[in-house]
């Protein structure tokens, strides 16, 4: 299991993380910036856990962020 | 001599900053919200929340208030712009700074002023009439010479290129500030390497770096010689600002929403006294030289005329970060405020005050405000020489204080140094 967080305040739209990993990435048409797909907030942070098949893709999301708000954990 | 007033532009990266030039002289402010402005990384961008505030206080102290909506805009950033755009209108904000063409066609169905952004880089005339069908204001390309934005400005009173308003179209020139390696802004330096969009408000400035040229077929290594080759010094205009002025531009724009409240405020009263005095007749070259010393001590990486003055390119920055000859030093926040006798008081967090010490008090009312301590109270132990942290100090001071001001000492760059 991988559990990946988003600062999503900090995201600025660019639209990389759809892109590299579009089955957890979708771009919200109401404030532009992306959202983590079934991701829960807390305080901001928006996590969700996934499956290791998710991986790869993942890390070229939060590699490819320029604002670098996108972090996986291996749990 | 023009007799038609200019307009002077400030940057307001946040509150503090907006205050700082509303007390300097700003005619008018430009400012971002959200992550559609070419500031988006900037953690002090204001929020959609922010708008009516920003616009009320503009409106009080009679400045014009300008909303740069200026980034390349994707589908997805549609439904975000209207949002903005509407709302920015519901607040009174006076126009948007645009440069996309959705952004410019929507604020104009809402019956929105519309000033054309630098990012357009416009530099000829043909390309004012076009964008005067939207819009009044325009930002020329920062890469034009003084000849040639006077000829645009000669052109658009002969012609009688007029925007929306009826009004002939007003020109407006960066005259102060960062410049760019790339045509106005327009860089893919940072996208490629850091796969960071300028174009999207997030430079990661790697062209103020050092770089080295490596001859790839025998592997030498070539230094440029203590020159930042991709970072130009700053734009500076206030040494030929008669000049600039008499080109017949109708608005002076300062860079900087990325930089500090003392910064805006610096910045802004040179050119606020340098541009009174060239309308009294009083503007000298000596006085320029004095506001350009005064410029020197916030950030800068050194001054140059820009291609305003016809000058080869070259001129490029021989060190990494700033020039400023001075520095602030973070001390403590504010506590209390006697407005009776006119006291204030902070609470000492960092590094220790002295009476006799030149500060600086920022903060979202405050603005910015500089004075020297002429005498220090210390906790209840009356007057003393130092305060350290923990301390809760006093000094005299004419303007309240709030508790979220930050006070600053300021110092020398060269004797912190030796310090």
């Amino acid at each position: 299991m991988i559990t990946i967080t988003q600062q999503r305040d900090k995201c600025i739209g660019c639209n990389y993380c759809v892109e590299a990993a579009p089955g957890r990435w979708r771009m919200s048409k109401r404030d532009g910036r992306s959202v983590l797909i079934d991701g829960k907030n807390r305080r901001g942070f928006w996590t969700v856990k996934v499956g290791n098949e998710e991986g790869a893709a993942n890390e070229k999301a939060a590699a490819l962020c320029p604002v670098k708000i996108i972090k996986l954990k291996d749990l | 001599m023009p007799t038609k007033k200019i307009e002077l532009m400030s940057p307001a990266g946040d509150f503090e900053s907006l205050q700082a030039a509303i007390q300097a002289g700003a005619d008018s402010v430009y400012f971002g919200v959200e992550q559609l402005n070419m500031r988006a990384r900037a953690t002090m961008n204001f929020s959609m929340a922010n708008l009516a505030e920003i616009a009320e206080r503009c409106r009080k102290n009679n400045v014009r208030s300008y909303l740069t909506l200026n980034t390349i805009v994707y589908d997805h950033d549609l439904s975000l712009m209207k949002a903005v755009i509407r709302e920015a209108q519901k607040a009174g904000i006076t126009a948007v700074i645009a440069a996309d063409q959705a952004v410019i066609a929507f604020a104009r169905s809402c019956g929105m002023e519309v000033h054309i952004s630098t990012q357009l880089n416009i530099t000829n005339l043909e390309t004012v009439r076009f964008y005067s069908l939207f819009a009044d204001v325009m930002v020329l390309s920062r890469e034009l010479s003084l000849g040639q934005v006077k000829a645009i400005c000669d052109g658009i009173r002969k012609e009688n290129i007029t925007g929306p308003s009826g009004n002939l179209v007003a020109i407006e020139v960066f005259a102060h500030g960062a410049l760019c390696m790339a045509v106005s802004g327009k860089c893919y330096l940072s996208l490629h390497t850091h796969n960071s969009s300028a174009n999207r408000g997030a430079c990661v400035q790697n062209c103020r770096r050092k770089y080295k040229v490596t001859d790839l077929e025998e592997g030498h290594e070539l230094e440029i010689d203590n020159e930042y080759i991709m970072s130009p010094k700053d734009l500076c205009t206030i040494n030929f600002l008669d000049e600039l002025i008499e080109t017949g531009v109708s608005v002076l724009k300062i860079e900087g929403r990325g930089k500090g409240p003392d910064y805006v405020k610096t910045i802004t009263s040179c050119y606020r006294q340098a541009v009174d005095d060239y309308f009294n007749g009083t503007y000298t070259r000596e006085k320029a030289q004095s506001w350009m010393k005064q410029m020197e001590q916030v950030f800068n990486r050194g001054f140059w005329g820009g291609y305003f003055t016809g000058q080869l390119p070259g001129e490029w920055n021989d060190t990494h970060g700033s020039k400023a000859t001075t520095k602030k030093i973070y001390i403590g926040k504010g506590h209390h405020y006697y407005p009776k006798i006119k006291i204030a008081e902070f609470k000492i967090e960092a590094y220790p005050l002295n009476a006799g010490d030149r500060v600086m008090i920022t903060g979202k009312h405050t603005g910015v405000v500089e004075t020297t301590v002429s005498s220090l109270h210390v906790n209840d132990e009356g007057a003393k020489e130092t305060a350290v942290k923990g301390d809760l100090c006093a000094f005299p001071l004419d303007i309240p204080v709030h508790t979220s001001d930050k006070l600053y000492k300021i110092v020398d760059v060269k004797e912190e140094q030796t310090t």
